[in-house]
């Protein structure tokens, strides 16, 4: 690996900064957080360490880079767009950001990385969807409505790599916000394969990837049972079973012990802080881009030599 | 239907100078040869290294009526589409990334503005491979992508089949896509059209192979000598290049791996701009310009400094070995 120059040649005068790993009592539950970062953490809490994680731009990728600095320093991130191995120092903008080159193991291009998916390489993939149904069947193509597909009510960015990430990687997990409309009885456009119409379809079919295993929402976390079906494991705090209810169109399936999802610990919540000081994903602040150019440009140079820090701190 | 790779007239100029200048060209005279109206066109990188400038060149000319083959893409699209120069889009994914959305792909096809985009949607694998049955000049290429879904069912161009050979195993079959032209951009290139990607690749080996023709626009116009000194970079040989043009910041504002960091806040203001038409309309008149006139406006000292940001958190370009 080539020598890094510092930032620090240009940057603003930064504040002295904290060192996040080195939080006091880092396992203690955290102070304060968003329900953003809540759902940012339980998310990557789905990554095990050591396994090969398919992932997109913003949170997901968010919670990738978490995982890699608290519970699965082994895991291995993958992007559609060529990369595997990334440990970008901050933010991911787009999916060939080149800040996923920092540290990856390979730059490669799309086809190959999705030839190894199809071969089931990748342990576990995260996706966002517009809209959801009860077999964790997904839509990011179209919300149709009383329209067309041609024509339809609101144009969604399309499939991407959900599709096929659902299709084949080992397990699957779905970030979405909770909302009655997106929990539908049936999606519109059925985008991504979850559990299809029957248990036993995905075999049939010759799958090698399990379909979705988790729907983490910014009210809750749903696993999938036996029949495919999806049920309600644990409500954020301060969300109730029937609050939960109220966001889903169908009869919703509900685990015996719901219990309350684990809340952030002080550790996570300073390292994604790290991750994302100006807010862009955790946020949707606006605040690094409504700055000008020279400031936006040295407050990245400055996010970024402070997580390379951190970074560092972690590989050693 | 095959459509055959002419290299014989594309070997001549190997070490002879004046024969390989004839695919180096300037911008406005590649996209006047080889994009026309009604062309079908894909572009190469992917919210990364992606050629803005020919698209934005493309809008210059007022071309009207392309089809775009595509994976995903971002900004260029959403210009072109705003601009009324794309009839139709068949890829995987459209918007932009984190911090806007694609209002005017949005406007396009939800409400004709300014005229109807018509959407044929594969998955990002479907993309991939249907360059790879074009790169092939095969009629398809099978997948378990896309398979029970509603891709195959909105898109009549994939057939779902029972595997032939006996497995059982349904497979969607993803027909090639075989563009009238693929506009690539990348780091290096010389005079005969060996393009050296440095970084992630995305599908760009493959449009480049399946496309009727291809332009090359490059940070850096190299000899022949340089690309010999690495060929592992090399990922678009020079038999499926036919134009070669020198376009430094031609991915701008996007990210250029190695080059330069991606001009957000720039990306920022078009997709506040683009949120109306007319304020888009606006954005049009000031930014679609040739490009020399395009990099004035932006600035020296904003261009250093996105090189600068890019050197950063890249180190020195490994072709060169050494930082400046």
């Amino acid at each position: 690996m080539s020598d890094r120059s510092t930032a620090g040649e240009t940057a603003a005068p930064a504040e002295a900064s904290v060192n996040p790993v080195r939080v006091d009592r880092p396992d203690a539950t955290a102070d304060d957080y968003t329900t953003t970062e809540l759902l940012a953490v339980a998310a990557a809490r789905e990554i095990d360490d050591g396994e090969t994680a398919f992932i997109g731009v913003g949170m997901s990728l968010m919670s990738g880079i978490l995982a890699k600095h608290t519970h699965a320093p082994d895991c291995q991130l993958v992007t559609e767009s060529g990369y595997i191995g990334s440990f970008p120092p901050g933010v991911v903008q787009s999916i060939s950001d080149t800040i996923l080159g920092v540290d990856a193991l390979v730059a490669t291009d799309q086809c190959e990385i999705f030839i190894d998916n199809q071969r089931g390489a990748f342990d576990v993939g995260i996706i966002g969807a517009g809209q959801i149904d009860s077999r964790g069947n997904t839509n990011s193509t179209a919300v149709i409505g009383d329209a067309t597909y041609d024509r339809p009510k609101v144009r969604l960015p399309g499939s991407g790599g959900s599709n096929d990430i659902m299709t084949s990687c080992g397990r699957t997990v779905v970030m979405m916000r909770q909302q009655r409309r997106a929990f539908t009885t049936k999606v519109d456009y059925m985008t991504a394969p979850g559990h299809l119409e029957r248990p036993g379809r995905r075999e049939e079919l010759g799958f090698v990837g399990g379909g979705p295993c988790a729907v983490v929402t910014d009210m809750a976390v749903f696993g999938f049972d036996d029949d495919g079906e999806m049920v309600l494991e644990t409500t954020h705090p301060g969300v109730s079973v029937d609050d939960v209810r109220e966001e889903v169109q169908w009869d919703l399936r509900v685990a015996d012990d719901v219990r309350t999802t684990p809340e952030p610990t002080r550790g996570e919540v300073a390292m994604l802080r790290a991750i994302d000081p100006a807010d862009v994903v955790l946020r949707g602040t606006d605040y690094v881009y409504e700055v000008s150019f020279e400031e936006w440009s040295s407050t990245v140079l400055d996010h970024w030599e402070q997580l390379r820090t951190v970074q560092n701190d972690t590989n050693n | 239907m095959t459509h055959t790779i002419d290299a014989i007239n594309q070997q001549d100029g190997i070490g002879d100078e004046m024969d390989d200048r004839e695919k180096v060209m300037d911008l406005a005279t590649a996209i006047e040869r080889y994009v026309t109206d009604g062309s079908s066109i894909a572009f190469g990188g992917m919210g990364g290294r992606d050629p803005e400038a020919a698209a934005r060149e493309i809008v210059r000319q007022g071309t009207t009526g392309l089809t775009v083959l595509d994976d995903a893409r971002t900004t260029l699209l959403d210009i072109m589409v705003g601009a009324g120069c794309v009839d139709e889009y068949v890829g995987s994914w459209v918007g932009t990334s984190l911090i806007s959305q694609g209002h005017n792909i949005r406007n396009a096809v939800e409400n004709d503005v300014p005229h109807h985009l018509e959407m044929r949607d594969v998955s990002n694998f479907g993309s991939s491979l249907m360059f790879l049955a074009g790169a092939m000049d095969l009629p398809f290429v099978p997948t378990r992508s896309m398979l029970d879904t509603d891709i195959p069912t909105y898109n009549d161009d994939l057939e779902v089949i029972e595997d032939p050979l006996g497995s059982g195993d349904p497979l969607v079959l993803v027909p090639p896509a075989r563009p009238d032209v693929a506009v690539i951009h990348v780091q290096r290139c010389d005079p005969m059209g060996n393009a050296q990607i440095l970084g992630n690749v995305v599908n760009d080996h493959l449009k480049a192979r399946a496309a009727e023709h291809t332009i090359v626009t490059c940070e850096e116009l190299v000899p022949t000598e340089e690309i010999q000194r690495r060929p592992e970079f090399t990922r678009i040989p020079f038999y499926t290049v036919d134009a070669v043009v020198e376009v430094p910041f031609g991915s701008h504002p996007w990210h250029c791996y190695g080059q330069y960091y991606a001009d957000l806040p720039f990306y920022r203001e078009y997709g506040l701009r683009s949120q109306d038409y007319d304020e888009f309309c606006e954005w049009l008149d000031e930014w679609i310009c040739p490009h020399e006139e395009y990099l004035e406006k932006v600035g020296t000292d904003r261009l250093a400094t996105l090189e600068h940001m890019e050197r950063t958190i890249n180190g020195a370009s490994p072709v060169e070995g050494a930082d400046e």
